[in-house]
């Protein structure tokens, strides 16, 4: 068991090492043990937790999760670390707690309409309650949610992350960008989508999909 | 290459500055002029609604004066018209975001391109107002036959007057003939008599163009519209053609319109 901490640019970021263990209940009270002294070490409210090539279930994921948050913390992500060098990057895979929408960064919530004129940005990812009329602007370094209608122009990923997505209940949006494409729908014909959608990046181009949770 | 920025302005709102610049950019792209249409109603943008151009901007005016892209980079080519272009305005900025000297160097770098430089001016007269007209050659004041919009009109005369721009002249929109003949509205003469410029042009009140807005088809675009044939005219008469005004007795009378379909009227 080990406590790294990797001083990551800006942010100072605490990884627990639990790839030496095998069972869940092991890993549990180790976890617990080394969530004590980072708790006593430092300012840190974010943890990583490494758990080497093992898989975890949702179920198991959350067992973890729980153990972070009764010592006060938060579980920022969970990683598979190998050896860098055989690293392949197909099978390295990021868990995050919650599910492939919420990644690490902060997530912003905006709890209102955004109306022409207006525009909102955040590194992180942004959950908005509410719509995005035309002429409004909302750029997010990471993932955009919208619950309500889409109708302005969106950019998740602005710092440059094709992985980022735009989700929205209604998306109609006059303008999408992901990190460096940009996207619009095409001139003439309109049909209207009446349940939720996802655009993301695909083989290069923003493809729009139904959403499924 | 000999070309003009004209600035279209009213002072007052919602007369149909913006409409009128669509049409008349549109109607001069039509008769293969090269044309671009500059939005300097900061904030509040509607010249892109109207063209359709809306989802196609990246850049925008205050983008290419604070030098965040190339001039080319924020011209929007028409999806009609190859020879016609759109400088939209920004949404999220205020009027201050661009001054005066900027949009002379804008439009006098816009000069060496164009044939018609087309400049969409904000209502009121403050600094949106100082700006669209910073570098503009003559001016079109477009005014509805209410007492409220010759005021303001007159106004706006006179600063163009004072920021130099004496030769301006007048489009009266959204007249309505039948009540002009009851002597409900207010007639071309009485507008003229106070404003004393010269009349560019008349447009009707048209249905129409509350259609072609929301589709962002200029009306010009279309046969049909009474005032689409209006704004054709202007354009002709911008251009020096002698075009008669548009009649407003032929426009409405739906017995008119049937004699000529028979034939029996010219």
């Amino acid at each position: 068991m080990s406590i790294e901490l990797l001083a990551n640019g800006l942010n100072d970021e605490v990884v627990i090492d639990l790839s030496a263990f095998s069972s869940l209940e092991e890993m549990k009270t180790q976890l617990d043990k080394s969530l004590a002294i980072v708790h006593k070490y430092g300012k840190e409210t974010q943890v990583c937790i490494d758990i080497g090539l093992k898989r975890l279930t949702e179920r198991q994921l959350r067992e973890l999760e729980n153990v972070v948050g009764e010592n006060g913390l938060y579980l920022k992500e969970l990683r598979n670390s190998e050896s860098p060098a055989n690293r392949d990057p197909s099978k390295e895979t990021v868990i995050s707690p919650h599910s492939q929408l919420v990644e690490g960064s902060e997530t912003v919530m905006i709890c209102r309409h955004l109306r022409s004129g207006q525009k909102f940005f955040t590194r992180g990812n942004i959950v908005i309650l509410g719509d995005i009329n035309p002429g409004a602007e909302i750029i997010a370094g990471g993932n955009i949610l919208v619950m309500g209608a889409l109708r302005g122009m969106a950019h998740a990923g602005a710092m440059g992350d094709e992985e980022s997505v735009i989700a929205a209940f209604r998306l109609n949006p006059t303008q999408l960008r992901i990190a460096n494409h940009i996207t619009r729908a095409p001139d003439g014909d309109r049909f209207e989508v009446n349940n939720p959608e996802l655009a993301r990046i695909r083989a290069g181009k923003v493809v729009i999909e139904r959403l499924k949770i | 290459m000999n070309s003009r920025v004209l600035v279209v302005t009213s002072g007052k709102g919602g007369v149909g500055k913006t409409t009128t610049s669509a049409n008349l950019g549109t109607a001069l792209a039509m008769m293969d002029k090269k044309v671009v249409l500059i939005d300097t109603d900061i904030g509040l943008r509607n010249l892109d609604v109207v063209m359709g151009l809306e989802n196609r901007i990246v850049f925008d005016i205050v983008d290419v004066v604070h030098g965040n892209c190339k001039l080319k980079q924020a011209l929007i080519r028409d999806k009609r018209f190859e020879n016609m272009c759109l400088l939209p305005a920004a949404q999220t900025k205020e009027k201050t975001a661009v001054t005066p000297h900027q949009m002379k160097n804008l439009t006098n770098e816009l000069r060496g391109e164009f044939d018609f430089i087309v400049v969409d001016c904000p209502a009121g007269i403050e600094q949106g107002f100082k700006n669209a007209i910073a570098g503009a050659d003559s001016a079109i004041v477009v005014a509805t036959p209410e007492v409220s919009s010759v005021r303001d009109a007159d106004r706006i005369i006179g600063l163009l007057e004072a920021a130099g721009l004496a030769d301006s002249r007048l489009i009266i929109n959204r007249i309505r003939p039948k009540m002009v003949k009851k002597g409900d509205m207010m007639d071309i003469t009485d507008i003229i008599d106070i404003l004393s410029i010269e009349l560019l042009g008349v447009v009707p009140e048209d249905e129409c163009i509350v259609i072609s807005t929301n589709r962002g088809e200029p009306a010009v675009l279309g046969n049909v519209s009474r005032a689409g044939e209006a704004y054709r005219r202007i354009a002709r008469r911008i251009l020096g053609e002698e075009v008669p005004l548009y009649s407003l007795d032929e426009s409405s009378n739906l017995m008119t319109r049937f004699k000529r379909m028979l034939k029996l009227a010219r």
